[in-house]
């Protein structure tokens, strides 16, 4: 992803502050959607950001890899282009960019301020370590566990292979591997985990721990920010998020097939 | 009605333990964490409550919503946390991922040659499939409704 710097021109014409100002708005926009932000809160704060920074008019259009604005201030107006990354969920984040298109709401910061503001909340935003992930990762599969009705025995398989399948999970996105793939082969490794775990420990619910132990990689966010945006009023997004939904979801099954069919020959 | 207080607690306690660790996956600071937590137990009694007064598990996914929903709303100014992760965290549990493995492991039977009962395989994953498109709007549209009830009350 370029930086915002490299994508603002030196030569702004006749209409100096709108470039810079249109890029900003941009920025934080894709960062929200970047951190599995809703429509409706990306158009909200992308608004609140260009008012801010003394916009008179402003039109957001969001897709699923791209979000377009045209803004305007007096007889003056620009319309720019930002590509978007992959949809991922971070809600730090998401917080952080509330926070900020506040102070710049009541007129805090300027055109440049916030930009250096949203280089810092992209560089310095925390996030948990990956044993802390993995940790809840399984403490939730396991309750997910108990939820499907797995008994006791089989609770704790569910929660051992869930937390290897986002350590792995976790390797592979940091390789950049795509993430369909990537739903497969954790889908696979911890599905398998978890069937020979139950088997093992002489649960009687060996096919709930198996789906229980995969449950780290159903979109949730996804699936329910797909149909909030329909309702919202942007069916195209909606429409794109269900579809990447379907298509991660059938590659997460590929992934638990390949391990019953591989579990039913090993025990 | 019939509903054991042993069962409701369990579902309970196992629904803010997925939220909670599901907000540590999306990143929630730990001090969010109890409001994440608050948020998928509220959801899963609720749930749990409207099942056993015989309800559809679409029904009572959507009771759910709606009661998560509503109370996001009132309680967002005190919880340090956008309302779109608190309500969405908080119905994570809800999100019926067994049912669409299950549809489309039945899907993948469907192609397979020994398929015996073809008819009863399809029949049972477009359930599956069903379950989940109809819960998964439930959940939706229980969550999306107190917004749009908000920003009609707020823009008139």
């Amino acid at each position: 992803m370029d930086t915002i710097e490299a994508l603002i021109s030196e030569d702004t014409g006749s209409a100096p502050a709108l470039e810079p100002l249109a890029m900003v708005a941009l920025d934080a926009g894709r960062m929200l959607m970047e951190s599995g932000a809703s429509a409706n809160s990306v158009d909200e704060i992308v608004a609140q950001v260009a008012r801010g920074l003394g916009a008179d008019r402003v039109d957001l259009r969001i897709g699923y890899a791209s979000l377009a604005i045209t803004i305007g201030i007096g007889a003056n107006g620009i319309t720019r282009m930002r590509e978007v990354g992959h949809l991922g969920v971070n809600q730090r984040l998401d917080q952080e960019l509330w926070h900020l298109a506040e102070r710049v709401a009541q007129g805090k910061l300027t055109t440049a301020q916030t930009r250096a503001e949203l280089s810092r909340l992209a560089a310095k935003t925390p996030r948990h370590a990956a044993w802390v992930m993995a940790l809840a990762v399984g403490l939730a599969c396991a309750a997910f566990g108990r939820l499907l009705k797995v008994d006791w025995l089989g609770t704790g398989p569910v929660f051992l292979a869930a937390a290897i399948g986002q350590l792995v999970r976790r390797e592979l996105l940091t390789r950049h591997v795509n993430v369909f793939i990537c739903a497969s082969l954790v889908s696979f490794l911890a599905s398998l985990l978890g069937g020979l775990g139950a088997h093992w420990a002489g649960s009687g619910k060996i096919d709930m721990a198996m789906i229980a132990s995969i449950l780290l990689l159903v979109p949730g966010v996804p699936s329910v920010n797909a149909l909030s945006d329909i309702l919202e009023g942007h069916p195209t997004l909606g429409s794109a998020r269900a579809v990447t939904v379907a298509v991660i979801l059938i590659f997460v099954a590929a992934g638990l097939w390949f391990g019953q069919v591989l579990l039913a020959h090993l025990i | 009605m019939n509903i054991d207080p042993v069962f409701l607690l369990h579902q309970t306690l196992c629904g803010a333990l997925a939220a909670a660790g599901f907000g540590v996956l999306f990143n929630i600071g730990f001090r969010s964490l109890p409001w994440c937590a608050a948020s998928g137990a509220l959801a899963l009694a609720v749930r749990t409550y409207c099942l056993g007064l015989g309800w559809n598990l679409e029904a009572a996914s959507f009771a759910a919503a709606l009661t998560v929903g509503a109370a996001v709303q009132v309680l967002r100014a005190r919880a340090d946390i956008s309302q779109n992760a608190l309500d969405v965290v908080g119905c994570i549990p809800m999100v019926p991922g067994s049912f669409a493995a299950k549809a489309i492991l039945g899907m993948f039977a469907l192609t397979s040659t020994s398929t015996t009962d073809a008819s009863e395989t399809l029949i049972t994953a477009v359930q599956f499939a069903l379950r989940v498109t109809f819960t998964v709007g439930a959940i939706g549209t229980g969550l999306a409704i107190p917004t749009l009830l908000l920003r009609v009350r707020v823009t008139r």
